[in-house]
């Protein structure tokens, strides 16, 4: 038997954050895939075309052995959700298809109570991380680098995407700090993002 | 002509149904991160919001005789804020608020 898939969705805002939405994703394939494991990270293919602000996904996969559903191109039942905009945690239901204990990670100035409070489905959570990735490191990056097979000429990680990647290590076993540090750009905002997020274990 | 259930049923290419006031097939509340607040005594019904708003989500209530805000469409461009003559709209964060926003499943 296989053994098991993590899958993990990001969710950003179209335009303003795609390539900070496209970074945690390669972020955590490339520095999982860096620790030796199985990995895939790839654009959301299924329902929006990219228009500004619209809520979008990214995906990324990690496994202990070689990834069967390679071209599947939508994580059905994602074990990890990470949301770089908070805002969209009011309007969409993010943890569709997540099994109970499942990680969300939120980038927001607010507490992981405040951002509970609109999550109607909370029961399925293990894990909440809040990190203030925009107080970390200003504004994101507005950048079409990378973008469908582009050349990615800024590289991984210098905006808002370093410290949710920190948070992330904070969150969950998946991927370690020391990995994320070989691959993320703006090591200064990987690290304040692992020390100031703040983790909630929930049930 | 074709057997199809009728919750499965999709309108052909990208053809919707035309809307009369709302297309509930295009909810576009959640793309807003700020919100616009009107301040009603600062509001002298100039209608510049109900012109500009790209998507016609303010209109004018006549009974009230105040414009409304249909949350439910409004994307958040603050378009309005920007054209409001007397700054009677002002942007307020969205998760200062306890609703406004339809929960979808999918972004669409």
């Amino acid at each position: 038997m296989a053994s098991k898939v993590h899958q993990i969705t990001v969710w950003a805002r179209g335009v303003v954050q795609d390539k900070e939405g496209r970074d945690i994703a390669n972020g955590v394939a490339s520095a999982a895939g860096r620790a030796g494991k199985f990995t895939q990270a790839f654009d959301n293919y299924v329902d929006l075309p990219d228009r500004v602000n619209v809520p979008l996904r990214k995906y990324a996969r990690i496994s202990d052995e070689e990834i069967e559903e390679r071209y599947e191109y939508e994580n059905a039942t994602p074990e990890i959700v990470i949301v770089a905009d908070a805002t969209i945690v009011k309007g969409i239901n993010i943890l569709r298809g997540m099994e109970k204990g499942g990680t969300l990670v939120v980038a927001t100035d607010r507490k992981p109570e405040e951002i509970l409070k609109f999550i109607p489905n909370k029961d399925l959570l293990g894990t909440i991380v809040c990190v203030d990735a925009k107080a970390i490191c200003g504004d994101q990056t507005v950048d079409f680098s990378g973008s469908e097979g582009g050349v990615d000429s800024l590289g991984i990680g210098q905006g808002i995407s370093a410290p949710i990647l920190g948070a992330l290590a904070r969150g969950t076993d998946l991927v370690t700090l020391d990995s994320l540090d070989a691959v993320v750009k703006n090591k200064e905002a990987l690290h304040k993002g692992h020390e100031q997020a703040v983790v909630k274990a929930l049930n | 002509m074709f057997n199809i259930p009728k919750d499965k049923e999709v309108p052909l290419g990208c053809v919707t149904p035309a809307p009369v006031t709302e297309q509930p097939m295009m909810i576009t509340g959640n793309w807003r991160e700020y919100r616009p607040v009107l301040e009603p005594e600062k509001c002298d019904l100039c209608m510049n919001c109900v012109v500009f708003c790209p998507d016609a989500c303010f209109q004018l209530d006549e009974a009230e005789e105040m414009v409304v805000l249909n949350e439910k469409y409004c994307k958040g461009c603050n378009i309005c804020i920007n054209e409001c003559a007397t700054n009677a709209l002002t942007e307020a964060y969205e998760l200062d608020f306890e609703d406004g926003v339809v929960r979808l499943e999918t972004p669409f």
